[in-house]
């Protein structure tokens, strides 16, 4: 039984594919999933902002009143919600891609991260706290859309507090998220050409002109 | 008077790591969003969607300024080499741009939002379409500073303190 777990395959399951990937370990010349990651933290920091702005709609209509800028409650809590509805609906194409681009990550070896961390864990954790913020993306804009059509739907505002207090929260989560992710691409050289490139001995000078 | 200049780290950066790529979030996914319900409004006649893109397009403005003023601190400890020079020159000029061109964008929306809120003329879709490729260009561009010469990487930056690139 133990010699039956001790089997390792004679090769890697990325040396199949390895044959068609790019110096940056990718089918392609640049990474997708870094690229929707700009839609899944702008649309979800700018969904939660907008949702404290309307909440906090009494303190601040003086304000807009002095800048002459007309504004609703209502309208700012649109943007609370159709910004979460839309990231909540860009997050699965960005972990799905981020998924797909980890089959084929190679973090530099030897390195350790300013966390402490080794290239595999680093990956570990970004992969499986991206799919834990998923989840609770979903979960809130779920939790969002009770409070807009049912809940509070009379109500001048239009989030519970909670709800507020969790999106600030996972300012928190995401921004630490965030810097795993970075430092897979900064410290790691994942899907970076050049890191790659440098890791396996070449000249930039004629690898890169 | 150079010694009073912070230290820099492996990232050849005073702070943790590169800020522009952050602030950029809230240009890229703001902006495109604004055009993206700009279109839905549009199609499915659902003006409410305007005032959604109205503040996403605002708060885009504002943000291209925060990138552009911590695009331009790291682009200049970037030590670009090779193609990463012109691409880098080529970012910065289009970043500039968009800020102007955003700018505009804004102003022109606030006219129509103070005019009537809840229509929106086919010609400022036109326009939203075009600074959305606009922006798509940037994000390539950057990308590319990043992701093939690796810019403000680690594995880079001890290669130039080396004297490798």
């Amino acid at each position: 039984m133990l010699l039956a777990l001790a089997y390792t395959p004679p090769e890697a399951p990325i040396d199949q594919i390895a044959a068609g990937l790019g110096s940056n370990g990718l089918p392609y010349s640049l990474p997708i999933h870094p690229n929707l990651v700009h839609l899944t933290i702008g649309l979800f920091v700018i969904a939660i902002a907008f949702d404290v702005v309307g909440a906090l709609y009494p303190l601040e209509k003086r304000v807009f009143r002095f800048l002459a800028l007309p504004i609703t409650r209502g309208g700012f809590h649109d943007v609370g919600w159709y910004n979460l509805l839309a990231c909540c609906l860009v997050t699965f194409f960005t972990v799905a891609a981020g998924f797909y681009e980890m089959l084929t990550a190679v973090p530099l070896p030897g390195v350790t991260s300013t966390f402490g961390l080794g290239g595999m864990t680093t990956m570990l954790w970004h992969g499986v706290g991206g799919v834990m913020v998923l989840a609770v993306i979903v979960g809130m804009t779920v939790w969002r859309g009770f409070q807009r059509f049912f809940w509070r739907r009379d109500m001048g505002r239009q989030v519970q507090w909670l709800y507020l207090a969790v999106g600030i929260v996972m300012f928190a989560v995401i921004g630490l998220h965030g810097t795993l992710g970075a430092q897979l691409a900064a410290e790691f050289g994942v899907h970076i050409a050049a890191d790659q490139l440098l890791q396996a001995g070449a000249d930039l000078h004629t690898a890169l002109p | 008077m150079l010694e009073l200049l912070p230290p820099l780290n492996d990232h050849n950066l005073p702070w943790m790591d590169t800020i522009h790529p952050i602030v950029v979030h809230f240009v890229i996914s703001m902006a495109l969003i604004g055009f993206i319900f700009d279109v839905i409004g549009v199609v499915w006649r659902k003006p409410a969607l305007f005032e959604v893109s109205f503040w996403n397009l605002l708060f885009a403005t504002g943000a291209i300024f925060v990138a552009i003023i911590f695009g331009q601190v790291e682009a200049g400890l970037a030590a670009p080499y090779g193609a990463a020079r012109n691409i880098l020159d080529i970012h910065t000029t289009i970043g500039w741009s968009l800020a102007g061109v955003l700018s505009l964008l804004s102003g022109w929306r606030y006219v129509l939002r103070s005019r009537d809120p809840q229509i929106l003329p086919v010609s400022f879709l036109g326009a939203g379409s075009v600074v959305s490729a606009l922006i798509v260009v940037q994000v390539i561009l950057g990308d590319k500073l990043i992701w093939i010469y690796g810019l403000h990487t680690v594995k880079v930056v001890a290669a130039m303190r080396e004297g490798l690139i």
